[in-house]
């Protein structure tokens, strides 16, 4: 027995150091895409949230696995001079709307709760698929966020908040559940860098526009449009991605993306958080900006080589099948047969179940008749009070 | 009348040609008015219910098919809608008002349940994947927006006997609902050529939700030939929509209206004041403007699409014969002989145009005259009670109109069925023939109510009810309380014909959302200051300033000689005691 565990001793090992090999490996791309912001005055939120949809979206990751959040409707919007479309630079070269477009979550969907629903899958067996964070273990994730925030909280839709301790914890269930392998968190909100400083939950790479006590500026405005069309962190991030990351081979790592950013521009501090990720700074500056904004499918095989065992399990499998479906056909008949013995009770043949319906409101017949009886109700109780006085009077 | 026949005779095609599986598209093409321009898309395809119940789907879009047969779906009414019909101008609705729906998502089906419990289940289900599968909020319809109508909706003729007894109807609006881009792309998804050719290639949402009206629809429904088994189910999409023709002439990068150049200004030169610097812009009204598809529509038509069975032409135009039209080559012309319709066959390859130039022409094509005019508004005044108001009126001056009126009235405006009255010409006579009602319940659902009137010939009723309006809870308000709630159209249905009113916006009473806020702080400092005051009263001693103790450092001092001799004292007996032990 003994000998049998030393001799196990290095298999256990190898399992224990395996996840610093395949660290590097993840088989899907996921992106949550956040805007928080209802009304046409924030069209900007839109525009950013919708240029990296756009962005992500071109370096491969599907609508399938994009979760967009929409809070309001810019594009169709009366006020918008340009009906169905949404602009994030006066130029207006890029149609950021287009003709192929899905929002999983829009208008009054977009609520704290619903977020946080969506990231720790906490839901009801009716959400449809594609309303849903289908990641496991092997999931890369984006998750951008943008809106009007403050000191450890971001506002959502005017309404309500979440706060820093709400989403580090979402983090932290998602991890428990190994809803993830890697997140890189983006947010583009005033006092950003507080949103990020509560989370404690390993490989989390974040960052932020600006510093505690420091706004987020938005970068110019469309006058045709006629409010501010996109922000200055947001602007700049997509300008690295628009001449730097230019096709899905490419090597461009978060480092050369985080060494971009240029606080003169920006107009604020922006801040990385690298202390989550295994390997720190120096780590998690040599990932690659694909990892997180692209596709990369990686293909992990599973004991290849042991053709026998799935040959056996495919076996096992079609004889569980036929053994179900033996059970079904005899299940339909057994039904088949209630349900020939049940014509024998007319009384079961006649019941119908009470629907729910509106009721006839009808005039009524009788309604002189029913007065009738009140009036004589009336008339014999006062003329047995009448008696009664009479009779005790003196 | 003639005009309407030949109409009837293209829409025919549709309903005629059911073999097992086809598809056809058509296009029709009506100017309402000198400047708009009506265009109709449809689509429609069929398949046989068995290959349906195996899961070979050909022409249905298998995404829906599969939803349909999760939530036991056996006929299903889907519609989404933007902007207002203007029946005085534009006349009869297309497809007489049957395949619309009011502003925002309308959604109608019958649902096979055994029971009222299970059909809800269903009715969950199925909103819930469609709101997946059109990127619409249509989770949103639970069940206090969800009604039974009674007689506003009946099941389509093709249902099996066995299962008509357990198909519960259930009908749900969202008139709050945006209408934008991302519903338009999964519509054109579950055409078989995906709007990448055919006449759903001119589908864009730029054009599309800039129309002055439109309306997108989805409705299945099952075909039975009678005495026969074999039964079918269809699916028919149409798109509606009335374009402004100069406005989708604009290019898109720059759509804002801007002054004329002078050199292009049309003067009257009739006018005495005319002269370099005085215009009077000439009326361009009588004359029929130029255009043509790529122009309105961005882009020309890609061909036509490959999978549509031969025999229906896929694009008509409503304009008189003397009107002149250009295509371009290689399409084939069919005139109708009412005069007033033309079709185009189209080459499989190559793109299509239609041009109509300028054209100064008197014969226009005849308008068709609604059944009925319905207008719906608000009456009444202030943040508790209010009132809405129905103007119907019939405008044929030989034949009356009986229709089923239903409403579908949220919670929060409570209705008084007492008040509800009808005026025919503002006099008080019985026109209510049947009314059907079910009362809401606060927070669970909402009022239903189905009148059956029947109008004179020539002759306006108006109906009138009072509601109250309730107070919500904090949480219940949306982030938007201020814009006010938006109440469903009435759905007036005359037979085949239905109508829809506008939809209302109601303004009810919102808080102040800071308060709480206030209310929270306020209630703290009164709290602090009592508790600080009762607490105080509870462990102080108060004395007067004579009675206290004077302060003085020798009593402390002796005070702690005291304590520490007493410890000392203490320690030392404890000691003895261990020793005794």
């Amino acid at each position: 027995m003994k000998l049998n565990n030393l001799l196990q001793l290095p298999l256990v090992l190898a399992s224990f150091l395996a996840p610093t090999f395949v660290s590097a490996e993840h088989t899907s791309n996921w992106a949550v895409l956040v805007s928080t912001s209802r009304f046409w005055f924030n069209y900007r939120h839109l525009a950013n949230v919708l240029s990296l949809y756009r962005t992500v979206k071109r370096l491969g990751i599907p609508d399938s696995q994009i979760i967009l959040m929409l809070p309001d409707d810019m594009a169709c919007n009366p006020r918008n001079a340009f009906p169905g479309t949404v602009y994030s630079n006066a130029d207006r070269a890029v149609d950021l709307y287009g003709d192929n477009i899905e929002v999983d979550y829009r208008g009054y969907e977009v609520t704290v709760e619903n977020f946080i629903r969506l990231l720790t899958d906490r839901m009801g067996e009716e959400m449809p698929r594609s309303k849903r964070l289908l990641t496991d273990d092997r999931s890369n994730i984006l998750v951008y966020m943008t809106g009007h925030g403050g000191n450890e909280f971001l506002k959502f839709q005017d309404a309500e908040e979440i706060s820093a301790f709400d989403l580090a914890d979402a983090f932290e269930q998602m991890w428990e559940k190994k809803r993830y392998h890697e997140i890189l968190f983006m947010i583009d909100t005033c006092q950003a860098n507080t949103m990020y400083s509560k989370f404690y939950s390993p490989n989390i790479i974040a960052t932020g526009s600006s510093e505690i006590d420091q706004s987020s500026y938005s970068h110019h405005a469309d006058n045709d449009v006629g409010v501010a069309v996109i922000d200055r962190y947001t602007y700049y991030n997509l300008d690295f991605l628009e001449t730097q990351v230019r096709e899905p081979s490419s090597k461009m790592t978060l480092g050369d993306l985080f060494d971009s950013y240029d606080e003169s521009k920006i107009h604020s501090h922006p801040g990385v958080r690298w202390d989550l990720f295994p390997g720190g700074e120096p780590g998690g500056r040599e990932r690659l900006v694909m990892d997180f904004f692209g596709n990369v499918q990686n293909v992990e095989v599973d004991n290849a080589g042991n053709a026998t065992e799935w040959k056996e399990d495919i076996l096992a499998l079609g004889k569980k099948i036929a053994e179900l479906r033996k059970r079904a056909d005899e299940a339909d008949a057994a039904a088949a047969e209630s349900e020939n013995s049940s014509t024998a009770h007319p009384l079961f043949e006649a019941y119908t179940p009470q629907r729910i319906r509106a009721s006839k409101v009808e005039v009524d017949d009788k309604w002189w008749g029913k007065k009738a009886i009140g009036a004589w109700a009336l008339a014999g109780c006062s003329l047995v009070w009448l008696v009664g006085t009479y009779l005790e009077a003196p | 009348m003639r005009q309407l026949q030949s109409l009837l005779f293209v829409i025919g095609f549709f309903f005629l040609g059911t073999s097992a599986s086809d598809y056809h598209e058509q296009l029709l093409l009506r100017p309402l008015h000198p400047s708009l321009l009506l265009a109709s898309f449809n689509f429609q395809s069929n398949t046989s219910w068995e290959s349906f119940e195996q899961q070979n789907f050909r022409y249905f879009p298998r995404s829906l098919g599969q939803i349909l047969q999760h939530a036991n779906t056996r006929e299903l009414h889907l519609r989404f809608s933007l902007g207002r019909w203007d029946a005085e101008s534009w006349g009869a609705r297309p497809w007489g008002g049957a395949r619309e729906g009011g502003t925002g998502v309308e959604l109608w089906a019958w649902v096979e349940a055994e029971t009222d419990e299970e059909a809800n289940g269903r009715w969950l289900t199925l909103t819930n994947a469609l709101s997946g599968l059109f990127c619409a909020s249509l989770n949103f319809i639970d069940s206090t927006r969800t009604t039974r109508p009674v007689m506003s909706f009946q099941p389509s003729e093709g249902h099996a006997n066995s299962t008509l007894e357990n198909l519960h109807l259930l009908h749900g609006t969202l008139p709050r609902e945006v209408v934008c881009t991302e519903n338009l792309t999964p519509f054109l998804k579950l055409l078989p050529c995906k709007g990448k050719a055919g006449i759903s290639s001119l589908l864009d949402g730029h054009k599309l939700f800039d129309a002055s009206w439109q309306s997108m629809s989805i409705d299945v429904r099952p075909i039975c030939a009678a005495g026969e088994s074999d039964c079918q189910l269809q699916i028919t999409q149409t798109i509606d929509m009335v374009l402004d023709i100069q406005r989708s002439k604009r290019p898109r990068d720059n759509p804002i209206p801007r002054p004329v150049p002078f050199e292009e200004l049309k003067c009257d030169h009739s006018k005495p004041y005319n002269s370099h610097d005085t215009c009077y812009p000439l009326d361009t009204a009588a004359q029929e403007e130029g255009w043509s598809l790529s122009q309105i529509f961005g882009h020309s038509l890609k061909g036509s699409c490959p999978l549509a069975t031969d025999g229906v032409d896929p694009v008509c135009i409503n304009v008189p014969h003397a009107r002149h039209v250009f295509t371009s080559n290689g399409a084939q012309e069919h005139k109708d002989p009412g005069g007033f319709l033309r079709c185009f066959g189209l080459a499989s390859e190559g793109d299509f145009d239609i041009t109509l130039p300028q054209q100064d022409i008197s014969e226009k094509a005849p308008l068709e005259q609604p059944l009925l005019y319905a207008e719906r508004s608000f009456i009444g005044y202030g943040q508790e009670r209010g009132g809405v108001q129905a103007i119907l009126t019939n405008p044929s001056p030989t034949q009356s109109v009986d229709f089923v009126y239903m409403e579908s009235i949220p919670w929060f405006m409570k209705l008084y069925l007492h008040t509800l009255k009808a005026k025919i010409n503002g006099l008080d006579k019985d026109v209510i023939q049947e009314m059907y009602y079910r009362p809401a319940l606060d927070r669970k659902r909402g009022t239903q109510l189905e009148v059956r009137i029947l109008i004179p010939a020539n002759s306006t009723v108006v109906l009138t009810y009072d509601f109250e309006k309730a107070i919500l809870r904090y949480t219940e308000y949306p982030p938007d309380a201020n814009r006010g709630f938006d109440i469903a159209p009435a759905v007036i249905t005359i037979g085949n014909v239905s109508i829809r009113t506008t939809s209302l916006l109601l303004p009810l009473p919102t808080p102040d959302f800071s308060m709480p806020y206030n209310v929270i702080i306020l209630t703290s400092t009164v709290m602090a200051l009592s508790f600080g005051f009762v607490f105080n009263l509870l462990v102080r001693r108060f004395v007067a300033v004579d009675e206290a103790d004077q302060w003085d450092v020798r009593s402390v001092r002796l005070k702690i000689a005291a304590a520490a001799r007493r410890l000392l004292l203490r320690f030392r007996k404890r000691a003895v005691v261990k020793k005794d032990q």
